[in-house]
């Protein structure tokens, strides 16, 4: 049972269901905002508001009076985008955004900005708003962030942070700079057809919640695992009892891990630049994602033998592996801030860098693909 | 890159061309232009078609007049104004320069 609200669209009256009544009000708003440096825009406007009641009027009979969200969708993506911003030699416009008509839309895509998406969001749209901007799907996207969660416990630290950092897409333009594309009306059927919308119908169908909770409940345990581990030894007294040889090996150890985690990353940058790891060639049936993953487990294996020797050297016995949380908190910023900074004048240095990251969606696309056909051939 | 997209300004030009065309047939509305070109390279749709139609208006190339619909409410039905024959006539002229030309060079 859904909501119907009345429209006027040309002077008719039509019954919309309320999904399709965002829809269409989404679809409009866009478009007169797209048009407003058009000196045609208030007539465009009407003749569009017909068009879509003339195609409306076609769907419905004496027995069917509600259009519903379906076919809304369907209405407005067969209306195609809204072209038509000012035209070059009309008014210009400093620095303004309007494409100009000409252009093609793949030539009129705004300049992506990383935006956190509400609609369809789980937490706070931060995975929702990265899967836009790298163009992947942002089920991905969470997925990584669990793995990162469970594997370095760096996960939870870096969506909170970006939960502050990176500003809510709330107006139509924001969230169509977010993902770089136009404000269409496609767009916005993409977004509800995968957010919003089949999050709430979804919710009703208790296999799709189960769904949810095997997929979420590793990481919520996994978080809330970090969360003991960081928070729980707080106020616990450590026990300073060292052996002077420990206190030497301690900057050999770190100087070791930092040279595991260069090789890593080298080894993970020159895999997806140019499909081989430091100059060995894969073999032939391997994919590169597997590579890729096969690298960050192993990658996982060493370090974490390494940190618990750290560990181990550094509160030895009795509370071992278990540093007070201002040390952990602050090791975790430093760390962030100096992968940070090596990013940066990496990828300034190094073009190869920038290849790497603009390979990385393509390949979690491929791994998608990979699984997805590997589970249908189940 | 196909043919298809290299030549989608091409296409984008081309479309007042053709829709100038369309409507010095016969009176025609949106829908109709719309299924016209549907079946050629040129298929396109409201999005792009109405701010068109409004910017050929401007312009003065075309003027439109309400008709009433059999089901339904009025309709806007398009039609040529002198100055979009004119125009049309040069753009034809134009068109069979550039065909010529496209057809004569490398032939020699």
């Amino acid at each position: 049972m859904n909501k119907v609200i009345t429209i006027n669209l040309g002077g008719n009256a039509y019954q919309l269901e309320e999904g399709g009544f965002d829809l269409l009000r989404n679809c409009l708003e866009t478009a007169a905002a797209r048009l407003q440096n058009n000196p045609d825009r208030d007539e465009i406007l009407s003749d569009i508001e017909s068009a879509i009641g003339e195609k409306f009027r076609a769907l419905l009979a004496s027995h069917k009076t509600v259009v519903v969200a379906r076919e809304v969708t369907d209405v407005i993506a067969s209306m195609g985008p809204i072209e038509g911003g000012a035209e070059a030699g009309d008014r210009p416009e400093p620095g303004g955004p309007g494409p100009s008509r000409a252009a093609s839309p793949e030539n009129t895509a705004t300049p992506k900005r990383l935006y956190r998406i509400y609609d369809g969001a789980m937490v706070s749209g931060v995975c929702n708003g990265l899967g836009a901007y790298l163009n992947i799907d942002p089920t991905l996207v969470r997925l990584a962030f669990v793995l990162l969660t469970i594997f370095w416990g760096m996960g939870v630290l870096v969506y909170v942070i970006m939960a502050f950092v990176v500003p809510e897409a709330r107006s139509p333009q924001e969230k169509a700079a977010a993902s770089g594309l136009p404000g269409t009306a496609q767009e916005f059927i993409r977004r509800a057809k995968e957010g919003y919308y089949e999050a709430i119908k979804n919710f009703q169908n208790p296999r799709a919640h189960r769904r949810w909770g095997r997929w979420f409940g590793p990481g919520m345990r996994a978080s809330a695992y970090q969360w003991r581990y960081h928070w729980g030894s707080c106020g616990m007294p450590p026990a300073p009892h060292y052996e002077p040889w420990m206190g030497f090996a301690l900057p050999f150890l770190s100087i070791l891990s930092g040279a595991v985690m260069i090789a890593w990353l080298c080894a993970l940058i020159s895999l997806l630049a140019t499909g081989k790891v430091l100059g060995l060639a894969l073999p032939p049936n391997v994919p590169i994602w597997v590579a890729a993953l096969l690298l960050c487990i192993a990658y996982g294996i060493l370090t974490g033998s390494l940190k618990t020797a750290r560990c181990l050297f550094w509160w030895p016995r009795g509370v071992m592996g278990r540093p007070p949380a201002p040390v952990v908190l602050a090791e975790a910023f430093i760390w962030l801030l100096v992968v940070g900074v090596l990013f940066l004048l990496a990828s300034h240095f190094f073009p190869q860098l920038h290849t790497a990251v603009q390979a990385v969606p393509s390949i979690l696309n491929q791994a998608k693909d990979d699984i997805h056909a590997w589970w249908n051939t189940k | 890159m196909n043919v298809n997209e290299k030549f989608s300004g091409m296409r984008k030009g081309l479309l007042e061309f053709l829709v100038l065309q369309i409507i010095a047939a016969e009176k025609v509305y949106v829908a109709d232009i719309l299924k016209q070109l549907s079946a050629t390279q040129f298929a396109t749709q409201e999005g792009t078609l109405y701010p068109l139609l409004s910017k050929m208006r401007r312009e003065g190339l075309l003027d439109y007049e309400w008709k009433e619909s059999e089901a339904g409410p009025p309709r806007k039905y398009y039609k040529l104004t002198v100055k979009g024959r004119e125009q049309l006539r040069d753009t034809l002229q134009y068109w069979t320069e550039i065909n010529d030309t496209v057809k004569r060079l490398g032939q020699s």
